[in-house]
């Protein structure tokens, strides 16, 4: 046994040591190196807009505090805002309906399927452009699939740029369920087996494990990932743009459009269009946080 | 709520092509409200008789029938058995009244009146009050009480106990073995645990089965176990110590020890002598049935435990003995031993003797 040393004494004249730092000030200081980045980068963007879409940094005339920019955008606002929240919950209840499935199957106690897991963690990280361009060659009207299926292109149903959005959606779905599945996955593997296990030993069968155990178990893995899917789908550009129709446009769109038009006084409605954008995000993600915590709270 | 009867017969399991049997013809009768245990050393197959009762796994041969059905092909959930874990494995999405009703809301009761059942038996295990709590804000002493109030809230015809108490510490260990005790009394279940630890046998069942490498080494009562072990290995499982190489003579095993008679005849040839450490006694000096020096002495509460080295003709042999309570004897001391002639017994030595025995511990880890 070793006994513990008295701490040394402190000689009159010289300096008390350091008191210790206090661990919330140790956890800011940590990171630290995290927050300034994501502080300057997307504080800094965002403020820049809201000062640019509510008329406080014009890039010309004196600046003033209006809603001019919100009220010009307002008509097609409208419309990009529906658009976008149809797509991106379309294409989040499908991501999570098929990748809660492959998760399901890649870590079931019974023929657990290897495959299923492998091809969804490939899908993870092919870029959305390429999945995109693969989309269009895909459901076109003088696609594979048109030709595989020997349809002539003029009775194809307009799946690429239509007025359903299909081929954005198939798009975004078939991408976010591979990481839906990813995610679901790797809880359900370290956990499910041995719940699953006991429940049946309680008497329930293949539905009812599925409904009182394995779904609640997903539930957190599930509700987070379909968060970060719509929020993710709501604000990106390029699928939407390369396979979407001229009109109604997502907001991303638009509010890229906006910003690129040769006319400057769009610049103030491009900004309202992005804020608009980040603050339904924003109120995305609280719910989430705030279901998630309710989910959390009755383990 | 009272229990079937269970019957396994030539249960072997091979996990795959080429690979030993995890189990090999493993046969058990459970009669109905007994508790039957499963002993043996980590990696000795006694999972596996659960799993394979339970349905959780198939067996390559043999059949496991309760009150005379066979259950081959039929699916865990309607075998009507509930086991408990080493682990509580408390469903962490329900509070401890939900996880208690499981077993019922899952067969279509209505949840209150799941709920209600539910009460009634955390009321059995001692947790009256504690329904709302959520799983994981449980002891674990109180997780795993939960974990057999839900076991036995789903009526099982046989309860299969998964080393369910190797995780706890002694004193909550004890608890639940006198809860179990108790629960026994009161709804007469049929019970099958597996356990690596001799004392809870002891404690818990009314007959035991020692299994190593997949293989059925003894069954019966703990008390015949501990007299009359069929092996070296048994005998080594159940804790002996002692364990002095010889060779019997007509009735009598000779050994540094001397020539002490034997309570049964055993045929002639090479034999080792087992004597449980708690049947051996320290004497003075001339007194006992052999005389020696005490090298170790090892306290365990009021009751300590000398090992006494004994020469005389072949060697130098060792015996273990325990003290009376608050007895001590120094190390170096000479004593003599009595060894009562009942509580001898002679077992088939090993292919290779060890020079000299590992401690049942070290034959244990080893083994792992």
């Amino acid at each position: 046994m070793t006994t513990r040393e008295a701490p040394p004494a402190t000689v009159p004249g010289t300096p008390a040591p350091a008191p210790r730092r206090r661990p919330g000030l140790r956890a800011f200081l940590l990171v630290l190196p995290a927050l300034v980045p994501v502080v300057a980068v997307v504080g800094a963007a965002l403020t820049s807009a809201l000062l640019l879409s509510l008329g406080l940094a014009p890039l010309v005339g004196e600046p003033g505090l209006s809603l001019d920019a919100y009220r010009s955008a307002a008509t097609d606002l409208g419309s990009s805002l529906r658009v976008s929240i149809a797509i991106a919950a379309a294409a989040t209840a499908i991501a999570a309906a098929v990748g809660l499935c492959l998760a399901l199957a890649a870590t079931a106690a019974i023929r657990r399927s290897r495959l299923l897991g492998t091809l969804a963690a490939l899908t993870v990280p092919i870029p959305h452009l390429v999945g995109a361009a693969a989309m269009g060659l895909l459901l076109a009207d003088a696609g594979v699939l048109s030709r595989l299926l020997g349809v002539d292109p003029g009775s194809w149903p307009p799946l690429v740029g239509g007025r359903w959005w299909i081929a954005v959606v198939a798009e975004y779905a078939w991408k976010e369920s591979a990481f839906v599945a990813l995610v679901v996955a790797g809880v359900l593997s370290s956990r499910a087996a041995s719940y699953t296990e006991t429940a049946a030993l309680l008497g329930a069968g293949r539905w009812a494990r599925l409904r009182h155990v394995t779904l609640p178990l997903a539930a957190p893995a599930l509700g987070a990932t379909a968060a970060i899917s719509f929020v993710y789908t709501l604000g990106s550009y390029e699928v939407a743009a390369l396979l979407g129709r001229a009109h109604p446009e997502p907001l991303a769109v638009l509010a890229f459009r906006l910003f690129t038009s040769i006319d400057l006084a769009a610049r103030p409605q491009a900004a309202a269009v992005a804020v608009t954008t980040a603050v339904l995000a924003l109120l995305v993600v609280l719910v989430a946080l705030r279901a998630l915590r309710n989910l959390a709270a009755e383990r | 709520m009272s229990g079937g009867t269970l019957a396994l017969t030539g249960l072997t399991r091979v996990h795959g092509p080429g690979q030993a049997p995890a189990l090999e013809d493993f046969s058990l009768d459970v009669p109905a409200g007994s508790c039957v245990a499963i002993l043996g050393p980590s990696g000795s197959g006694k999972s596996t008789v659960l799993r394979l009762t339970a349905g959780l796994d198939e067996p390559t041969a043999g059949t496991v029938r309760v009150d005379g059905a066979d259950l081959s092909g039929v699916v865990p959930e309607r075998r009507g058995m509930a086991m408990v874990f080493q682990r509580p494995l408390l469903f962490p999405h329900l509070d401890v009244r939900d996880n208690v009703a499981f077993a019922d809301r899952v067969r279509g009761m209505p949840r209150r009146a799941a709920r209600a059942r539910a009460e009634e038996f955390l009321e059995l295990v001692q947790l009256r009050g504690y329904g709302d709590r959520p799983a994981r804000a449980l002891s674990g002493g109180q997780e795993q009480r939960v974990a057999l109030a839900r076991a036995l809230a789903a009526q099982p015809r046989v309860l299969l106990l998964d080393e369910a108490f190797s995780a706890l510490d002694a004193a909550l260990r004890e608890e639940m073995h006198e809860l179990l005790a108790d629960l026994r009394m009161r709804l007469d279940p049929t019970i099958l645990l597996v356990t690596h630890d001799h004392a809870e046998a002891d404690a818990l069942a009314d007959a035991v089965a020692v299994l190593d490498e997949g293989r059925l080494l003894q069954e019966g009562t703990m008390r015949s176990l501990y007299a009359r072990p069929a092996s070296l290995a048994v005998s080594r499982l159940l804790g002996g110590r002692t364990e002095v190489a010889g060779v019997v003579r007509d009735g009598r095993h000779v050994s540094p020890l001397g020539a002490l008679a034997l309570p049964e005849r055993v045929a002639d040839g090479p034999g080792v002598l087992v004597v449980r450490h708690e049947a051996a006694a320290v004497t003075p000096p001339a007194e006992g049935d052999c005389t020696g020096t005490v090298v170790r002495l090892r306290r365990r509460g009021l009751r300590a435990l000398v090992t006494v080295e004994v020469t005389g003709d072949g060697g130098t042999a060792s015996v273990h003995a325990e003290l009376g309570p608050g007895e001590e004897v120094p190390t170096g001391a000479t004593v003599g031993l009595a060894l009562p002639v009942a509580d001898r017994w002679v077992v088939a030595a090993p292919t290779v003797v060890p020079e000299q025995p590992a401690s049942p511990a070290e034959e244990v880890s080893r083994r792992r």
